[in-house]
């Protein structure tokens, strides 16, 4: 079967000389397709690093990413651009729409951006999907975090990427909104989506098929189908061993 | 991309009004300067008037074009320098707007057309606004001209549909210029400034700020070094270089030396807690008081630069004319009277010169061969052996004893102007046609309006020459006390010193050029106002939580606000002594020619007073509107 996501030997390194710092360490990881997986780890551990280097939004030092089964790495700026457009969809913690544009709006231009005839009514649906028909033409800041993360998410959606890459998406919502995100998200992944999501909450984590742990930019640990605890204490072990 | 566009100039409409208003402004300025231009192409003389009269009328209308030409070019050069630092400024402070575009797969020629978009939306609507403002605009320019004698009070400039095309064009064209430079940057925006949340990290002194500064400083830099001590003419064109090139160097260099100046000025402010913090703001938004500052240096550099320079022309045509004049005291009468003037007693010597109206044919030497041209102003009858004695000047060719009878001589306003003196003239003077050996001409002076013809007294009929207005310059006798003789000579005329007369003379002379350089300024006074107003409305609207935060640490609301306007008075300061220090290179060379350097010090108090007076204003008003909200409020909504 095809992987979501594949690293091999990768390692990201900032800075220069003094000031380098390695944050990805020869990371080898296969994430499969069709499933969610959680990415834990100390804060510093490399996540949102490893989030990034998958999606081709910052390019690696060393190592070969593979994203949906094709080479992303030492590819020109406009392959990444397309790749983005059309296999890769993005929820950010904090949301990131765009405040000039309606909910409907945010998400016709993702669709428009993919260069793909999108009708008005996929659009539309895609927001019912998450349960915003009602809110089509409020801005941003008309609707509550929950809801904008919603539309955030049909925005990621409506393109039907190979990937969908979350980033803390339930980092600033209250406990229903992140409940409801993390619904939709489940329903996406039954229907045969592949989910890669980075995240300090092991509620979160513990709804996710499986969940990598990183520390000090490598892989600890991988557990499948865990339980939130069990989330939570393995955490809670890799945090003192860094400490 | 176009509903993106439309969209963000709704939404953050703040961002843009400065840049609208401009392309306004600049729109209906260039349409009404060219709807008067367009009727000036053909200087209409009355009929009946005198030769003099036509001939003053044809130049005023030249005069009336050349103002014109230069407010075009220099409205279109601000309103697209203003936009492009507008949409500078938008670009810096929605790149992570940008970089979210990026991140949902924009291409970088997406972001290209949306910058673009929203410039030619902001062209037309500013276009729109500027075809209707044109039109009042154009009788108030038609009013002015008049007023100040350029064109007669019959002129009228007709309105031409052909000019709302032109207007459109000229706002679309100046909005997609001034986009264009920001449209560039924004394309090279990355996707991951949008994760990292690091908007406006872009570096402000970029490569060409950096390229475009030391080059041209290094040039301004150079040229006042090449000053030659004691060299008028140098001295001038250095003036004019220096105060150029400079602004553009120090305005490109701004967010280099305003901190630095911010710096140097904190030792003066860290008095107060307020002032510290107030330095301390100045330094960190580098952007903010660069963009505030640049149109201050730009204007104060260019302004002082040049009216000092034009001051200092002046004052040393003065000089220069109170040095070639062998005389006490200068009476302004009729030729009657005039001839009343030597036999008053302690005048020993006296030197009429009338101002004769009659018609001079000549032949020119041009670039385009030989010419006949007829001239009608500056021809001066007078006594030639009275004129030799209270004139420190000697022909460049002949003798003025010679002029007496059918002579002529070329004076110093034709000195440069390839008179044959081979050749006859033709004078026509009170109907009467003669021709008249050309006996002398004379060198070049510095003064504008020099005579371009002497004849000798002889050939005015006496009705003529006792009608005409005479200037004497009078010596007054040994012993006798000037205000004396003054006083025995003022019911004859206007009685003056010579150094009285010179810069009565002058300045009559440069009254045209005053007014250009009048309107000129005012053109670029207001525009720097928008300018700076523009960047401080913009900086104030995202300083919201920066102040909230700042009232959550304990300040009051007044406190923020004396806080926010203590920085905008360092910057203000800071943009005037940077101009000020560049008017001052630039006039440096002037100093050394003696009797020369007119330092305009009513201007820049007029200056000084305008800049602050805007920026404290807008200061108060923009930090009261963004520190309406409780701060509760506004420092959650980052």
């Amino acid at each position: 079967m095809r992987n979501a996501t594949e690293f091999h030997g990768v390692s990201k390194e900032y800075g220069r000389g003094e000031a380098r710092v390695r944050v990805l360490d020869g990371v080898d990881l296969a994430l499969p397709a069709g499933a969610w997986t959680a990415v834990m780890g100390p804060s510093g551990s490399g996540k949102s690093t490893l989030l990034h280097c998958a999606a081709g939004l910052e390019p690696v030092t060393s190592g070969r990413v593979l994203l949906d089964g094709e080479v992303i790495t030492g590819v020109p700026e406009g392959v990444l651009t397309g790749l983005r457009r059309r296999r890769v969809g993005f929820v950010f913690q904090d949301f990131n729409l765009i405040g000039s544009l309606t909910a409907e709006q945010n998400v016709a231009l993702a669709a428009k951006l993919a260069g793909a005839r999108v009708p008005r009514a996929a659009v539309r649906a895609a927001l019912g999907e998450v349960g915003l028909g009602d809110r089509l033409r409020h801005r941003p800041r008309e609707l509550s975090g929950g809801q904008r993360q919603r539309v955030a998410l049909a925005r990621a959606m409506v393109t039907r990427p190979a990937v969908l890459f979350a980033d803390e998406p339930t980092g600033a919502l209250d406990s229903a909104s992140a409940r409801t995100v993390l619904d939709l998200l489940r329903g996406l992944v039954d229907g045969g989506q592949s989910v890669v999501m980075v995240t300090h909450d092991p509620g979160a984590a513990a709804r996710a098929d499986a969940v990598v742990f990183l520390r000090d930019g490598r892989v600890a640990d991988r557990l499948v189908r865990p339980a939130a605890a069990q989330v939570a204490a393995r955490l809670v072990e890799l945090e003192e061993v860094a400490c | 991309m176009l509903r993106l566009a439309v969209s963000t100039v709704r939404d953050r409409w703040a961002l843009f009004v400065g840049a609208f208003l401009t392309v306004a402004c600049g729109v209906a300025l260039v349409q009404s300067s060219l709807q008067v231009l367009m009727a000036t192409g053909e200087p209409k003389v009355p009929p009946g008037v005198t030769g003099a009269r036509a001939e003053e009328i044809r130049e005023g209308y030249v005069g009336a074009a050349t103002l014109l030409g230069m407010t075009v070019l220099l409205a279109g050069f601000l309103a697209v320098f203003i936009v492009a630092s507008t949409f500078a400024f938008t670009v810096a402070q929605r790149r992570a707007d940008l970089a979210l575009l990026r991140t949902l797969g924009a291409g970088r020629g997406h972001l290209l057309l949306l910058l673009l978009g929203e410039g030619v939306l902001l062209g037309l609507a500013g276009s729109a606004a500027g075809v209707l403002l044109g039109v009042p605009a154009a009788w108030t320019q038609t009013r002015l001209l008049t007023g100040l004698d350029m064109l007669p009070g019959s002129f009228a400039a007709p309105w031409s549909f052909r000019l709302v095309g032109v207007s459109f064009a000229v706002g679309a064209g100046v909005a997609v210029l001034g986009v264009a430079g920001a449209s560039v940057r924004a394309m090279r925006v990355r996707p991951m400034e949008a994760l990292r949340g690091t908007g406006g990290a872009e570096r402000v002194m970029t490569a060409g700020r950096w390229c475009a500064g030391l080059g041209l400083g290094g040039c301004a830099v150079a040229l006042a070094a090449s000053a030659r001590p004691g060299d008028l003419l140098g001295a001038l064109l250095i003036a004019l270089g220096v105060s150029v090139l400079g602004a553009v160097a120090v305005s490109r260099l701004s967010p280099l030396l305003v901190p630095l100046a911010g710096r140097a000025l904190g030792l003066a402010m860290r008095a107060a807690t307020l002032g510290d913090l107030a330095q301390a703001n100045l330094r960190d938004g580098v952007r903010r008081s660069a963009s505030t500052a640049a149109p201050l240096i730009a204007l104060v550099a260019l302004a002082v630069g040049l009216a000092g320079m034009l001051g200092s022309q002046a004052r040393a045509t003065g000089t220069d004319l109170v040095r070639l004049t062998a005389g006490d005291l200068v009476v302004a009468s009729t030729g009657a009277d005039a001839a009343r003037i030597a036999a008053v007693p302690g005048v020993a010597d006296a030197s009429t010169r009338l101002t004769v109206d009659m018609a001079v044919r000549v032949e020119q030497r041009g670039p385009a061969g030989t010419r006949r041209a007829t001239y009608h102003a500056g021809i001066v009858a007078v006594d030639g052996p009275a004129y030799r004695r209270t004139h420190r000047v000697a022909p460049r060719s002949g003798s003025l004893d010679l002029l007496r009878g059918r002579t002529i001589a070329v004076g110093a306003g034709l000195a440069a102007e390839g008179v044959r003196v081979r050749r006859p003239a033709t004078a026509v003077i009170g109907g009467r046609t003669v021709r008249l050996r050309v006996v002398a001409a004379m060198p070049e002076r510095l003064e504008n309006g020099a005579e371009r013809f002497l004849v000798p007294l002889s050939l005015v009929p006496a009705g003529l020459a006792a009608r005409a207005p005479a200037e004497t310059v009078v010596r007054v006798a040994p012993g006798a006390r000037a205000a004396d003789v003054a006083a025995r000579l003022r019911p004859l005329g206007t009685v003056r010193t010579v150094r009285g007369w010179a810069d009565a003379r002058v300045a009559a002379q440069a009254r045209g050029n005053n007014a250009i350089m009048a309107v000129l300024l005012g053109l670029s006074g207001g525009y720097a106002a928008l300018a700076v107003v523009n960047a401080m409305l913009i900086a104030g609207a995202e300083r919201r939580a920066e102040f909230a935060v700042a009232r959550l640490t304990g300040l009051a609301r007044r406190q923020v606000v004396a806080a926010a306007l203590a920085e905008a008075a360092a910057v203000t300061a800071i943009g005037l002594l940077l101009g000020g220090a560049v008017a001052a290179v630039a006039l440096a060379p002037l100093a050394t020619v003696p009797g020369t350097l007119a330092v305009p010090w009513t201007l820049i108090g007029l200056l000084a007073a305008g800049a602050f007076a805007v920026t404290a204003a807008t200061s108060v008003a923009s930090t009261l509107a963004a520190t309406r909200e409780p701060p509760i409020r506004a420092a959650a909504a980052r």
